[in-house]
């Protein structure tokens, strides 16, 4: 914390309850990182149990092809698999939709337009994320089946809970987007149109380029978010580890995995127990990653305008 | 420092607050057995719901699930004030919380409890007592949509959850599609008990299959399993029952899933559903003594509504001597 440029106007050293207030402020503040700090703490010390198990080996882990503990099989790819699928799709559905909706919005919509159409993008980001489940289970699935149909498509798989991730994310990109766009000077987007671009190529040559750094931090965030997605999948994507890159087919995802676990299926003195614990390591060290990269590159491509 | 000692002494307040809760809850729960009223039913005191109160906590099989559910929902009606949790989590993760955490006064079980775990009962200071409510008949089934297969042999439903990966694999005469499997979590006893019946103890094959869905929650195998015609899968009667519109239920060695031929012990998968719970617990908590005192006294009465089969009434008249031995002395 820095000393404080602004003095009294009367001189006087600053008051005793503002210092206490100033205390219990930085005590929450702490409060917070130290929850941070023992979530992490448990999970190393639980996966450390896990790992420690002699089946299970490091490279058996992040090589096998095979998750099922209850069998001595500790290949944890089909689930990452999983996980990556659904959150690819998710990507691709919602990466360009909410960059849409963000141009939309910044750059096109009347104020009149943007005031109804903000507050219904709130909405949709305020639903329950088990409705989202549902959705996907009994709206998704049965549209998508109806395009490709029953034979292709199984009741659980990974494509309907990508895409309806990808529907759960795009409000936060297209709010954050858009945030990210409208913090462009004016002067850039008059300077583009004085040099006789149109609208279009304004915003996509000058204007999308100047946000790039809000904009990438913006598509990490939301990916970080779908990858940790869990009742979505649960619901949705299937009940049992499956290595396949067929979006159609069920699999089981790292997130869905945990919580299969966790709802009861197994002992809490097991392996399959532990493992849980390690998965949501994995799944913590990638998210965690994931923002850091995102706050590093809002940083790197960060212009200073005049 | 000062504000230190206030944190200090806040905490101990806290911590002597919460003590003295738990040892008040302690003291109501050693009251008598002042719900005893009215004559007594199948050998058992008459039970007066309206004079029950406190809590009572269950878990266990999803199976014995909607049984539970629905006599816990009668106590209600009938005047249980109190709060039942029933947690619907498998057979082998209810004795986990009721054999070594300790958590559930009583725990639903769809297979017999293991020697495992009466030692771990044993090791809390657990002696747990078995109650026979019912039975099953272990349900094989197929989506309504499925044309090819009525029955399975034993030797067939081996193939079917393990090594056939097509369905032409099991016989020729079948598509040649792959098997969608939809098998209860591994914690459940009904894996167990069908690991038992069909895979002689050894899970191992049916975790090995492909296109392998397991969950606990038996209404996802449901879903899963209606939604194609190469699905199949299996959980108790009751949850085949409730959607019997969508669903085929196979018959096994040629032998239909019915009362008659599970009250004769021909139908090769029928099996017992239990309670488990404890002496000491029925008697320092009055209200479970009552609960599973109104359990065995109706249970046959809601039973086949739930879908399930009554038990042999000498099993039944087994669990009720049980439940009069453990709560002996204590009104």
């Amino acid at each position: 914390m820095t000393q404080r440029s602004i003095t009294h106007p009367f001189g006087k050293k600053r008051r005793l309850h503002e210092r206490v207030i100033e205390t219990i402020l930085f005590l929450f503040a702490l409060f917070s990182i130290m929850i941070t700090v023992g979530i992490a703490v448990i999970l190393i010390r639980e996966s450390f149990l896990f790992f420690s198990t002699p089946e299970v080996t490091l490279v058996g882990f992040f090589t096998g092809k095979t998750w099922q503990p209850m069998i001595d099989m500790f290949g944890f790819l089909p689930l990452l698999n999983a996980t990556i699928t659904t959150s690819v799709i998710a990507m691709l559905f919602a990466i360009p939709l909410g960059l849409f909706v963000a141009i939309y919005l910044a750059e096109y919509a009347t104020d009149k337009v943007r005031g109804r159409l903000k507050p219904i993008l709130e909405v949709l980001a305020g639903i329950p994320t088990i409705v989202y489940g549902y959705f996907a289970l009994t709206f998704m699935t049965p549209l998508l089946r109806s395009i490709f149909g029953q034979e292709t498509v199984e009741i659980y798989n990974t494509a309907s809970a990508g895409l309806v991730i990808g529907i759960l994310v795009l409000p936060m990109i297209a709010t954050m987007a858009e945030d990210a766009i409208s913090a462009v000077p004016k002067e850039l987007r008059l300077a583009g149109l004085a040099l006789g671009g149109t609208p279009i190529e304004t915003t996509f040559r000058v204007v999308i380029p100047a946000a790039l750094s809000g904009l990438s931090a913006t598509f990490l965030l939301a990916l970080s978010r779908a990858i940790g997605e869990t009742m979505i999948v649960a619901l949705a994507a299937g009940a049992g580890p499956n290595m396949t890159f067929n979006p159609f087919e069920a699999a089981e995802t790292i997130t869905g995995y945990i919580v299969r676990i966790s709802g009861g299926d197994v002992s809490y003195n097991s392996v399959d127990y532990n493992s849980i614990f390690a998965l949501g390591l994995v799944l913590f060290i990638i998210t965690f990653t994931l923002n850091l990269i995102s706050r590093k590159v809002s940083s790197l491509f960060y212009q200073e305008y005049e | 420092m000062k504000r230190l000692s206030i944190i200090v002494l806040m905490v101990i307040t806290l911590v002597s607050l919460s003590a003295a809760g738990k040892s008040e809850s302690e003291n109501v729960a050693t009251s008598a057995f002042s719900w005893i009223e009215g004559t007594e039913v199948e050998g058992l005191p008459g039970v007066n719901p309206l004079k029950v109160s406190g809590n009572i906590i269950t878990a266990g099989s999803s199976t014995v699930y909607p049984l539970s559910e629905r006599m816990a929902e009668r106590f209600k009606e009938e005047g249980y004030s109190g709060v039942i949790t029933i947690d619907s989590i498998g057979s082998g993760a209810g004795f986990e919380r009721f054999t070594v955490s300790g958590e559930t006064d009583i725990s639903n079980a769809s297979r017999g409890i293991k020697a495992s775990e009466i030692e771990d009962a044993k090791e809390i200071g657990r002696n747990p007592i078995e109650f026979r409510v019912g039975t099953d008949a272990l349900a094989v089934v197929v989506s309504k949509e499925n044309t090819f297969i009525k029955n399975a042999t034993m030797e067939e439903l081996g193939k079917i959850f393990s090594t056939a990966t097509l369905w032409s694999d099991v016989n020729p005469s079948y598509p040649d599609e792959p098997i969608q499997r939809f098998i209860p979590g591994t914690d459940s006893g009904t894996f167990d008990y069908f690991a038992e019946e069909v895979f002689s103890k050894n899970p191992e094959p049916m975790l090995a299959a492909s296109h392998l869905q397991l969950s606990e929650d038996d209404n996802i195998l449901v879903q899963g399993i209606k939604g194609s015609p190469y699905a199949i899968g299996y959980f108790g009667y009751a949850y085949y029952n409730e959607n019997a519109d969508s669903l085929n239920i196979l018959n096994i060695n040629g032998i239909e899933a019915s009362k008659a031929n599970v009250d004769n012990n021909s139908y090769p998968l029928a099996r017992p559903l239990f309670l488990y719970s404890d002496a000491e617990i029925m008697k320092s908590k009055p209200q479970v003594a009552a609960f599973l005192d109104f359990y065995l006294s109706y249970v046959n009465e809601e039973v086949v509504g739930v879908g399930y089969f009554p038990a042999n009434e000498d099993e039944l008249n087994k669990a009720r001597q049980a439940w009069l031995d453990a709560t002996q002395g204590a009104y």
